[in-house]
């Protein structure tokens, strides 16, 4: 009895690494960055919070239906974004402690931008399967950071889908940029 | 027999209650019950009212506090959502221009 439960924890210790690398968490460090930022952002929506959150989204109107059914398939949704005076108010090695949760086998990059301005946005999936587990946007950008972990079964192209709705710019709408602003960083475009 | 004993023996001699002393006491008792009983209703239905105004002022505010993290976690989604759809839309709009400027 005693070897069997013995074993049961070695292989639960010795799994624990993998179902680790899949768990993304906002590194706690983030929150220095908000004592140095001119706004910060930060919203923390747990499963039951979402759950709340939806009770109070109206089924009448179409723009909070949409995020209703949306939210549904959700496990959390976390946000920090930080607006900074000046630039170099970050370093590299606190965007570099995000990418490192983002290693994990199930997670993989669809797309990564860099812009000569030195805007750098990446999108990475978490796979269960066929099904999407989640989904993480990183944007660093000179006097901005953003990250966003939409933790659940979600698709980009749903969140896209509210375009134009709940205050997000409608495609085509949002800022243009020059020719030689962006440049594509070996993605695949599946937005 | 002494005068003191003689004193003694009147004093202690038994003497009949009036006639009506029996109804007079049954009355009484029955006066003090009901008085009691009153008194406890009256503290009992006080207390049956304290209670339920304590669970429906519970109840209410339970709901009210419910309310205000419903609408705070609501506010908190929208602007959530709200920022995840401006990024991917940059993001799409990057990978966009990025294909044309390929092209």
């Amino acid at each position: 009895m005693k070897n069997s439960i013995l074993k049961l924890a070695i292989i639960a210790v010795s799994l624990s690494p993998v179902w680790a690398a899949e768990d993304f968490k906002l590194p706690i460090d983030l929150d220095k960055l908000a004592e140095r930022a001119k706004e910060s952002v930060d919203v923390a929506l747990d499963s039951s919070t979402l759950q709340l959150a939806s009770g109070f989204l109206s089924r009448d109107d179409p723009d909070e239906a949409q995020v209703k059914k949306m939210v549904g398939k959700l496990k959390g949704i976390y946000v920090r974004s930080f607006e900074f005076d000046k630039e170099g108010q970050y370093s590299m090695n606190d965007v570099q402690a995000i990418r490192a949760q983002l290693k994990g086998p199930k997670w993989s990059r669809i797309v990564g931008v860099k812009s000569i301005k030195g805007e750098n946005t990446e999108v990475y999936l978490l796979k269960n399967g066929d099904q999407i587990g989640g989904i993480v946007v990183l944007d660093a950008e000179p006097k901005e950071l953003t990250i966003v972990h939409v933790d659940g079964s979600i698709s980009p192209e749903e969140l896209s889908r509210l375009s134009g709705h709940m205050g997000i710019p409608e495609m085509g709408r949002t800022k243009k940029r020059t020719k030689r602003d962006s440049a594509p960083e070996g993605a695949e475009p599946r937005l | 027999m002494t005068p003191f004993e003689d004193e003694l023996k009147q004093a202690l001699q038994r003497q009949e209650p009036a006639a009506d002393f029996t109804a007079r006491v049954l009355a009484r008792c029955a006066a003090e019950e009901t008085k009691a009983r009153g008194w406890f209703g009256t503290w009992r239905l006080g207390a049956v009212v304290a209670g339920l105004l304590i669970a429906v002022g519970g109840t209410v505010y339970q709901q009210h506090e419910r309310e205000v993290r419903g609408l705070a976690a609501k506010r908190k989604l929208i602007l959530a959502v709200h920022i995840a759809g401006s990024k991917l839309q940059e993001v799409q709009q990057r990978v966009a221009e990025s294909a044309e400027v390929d092209q």
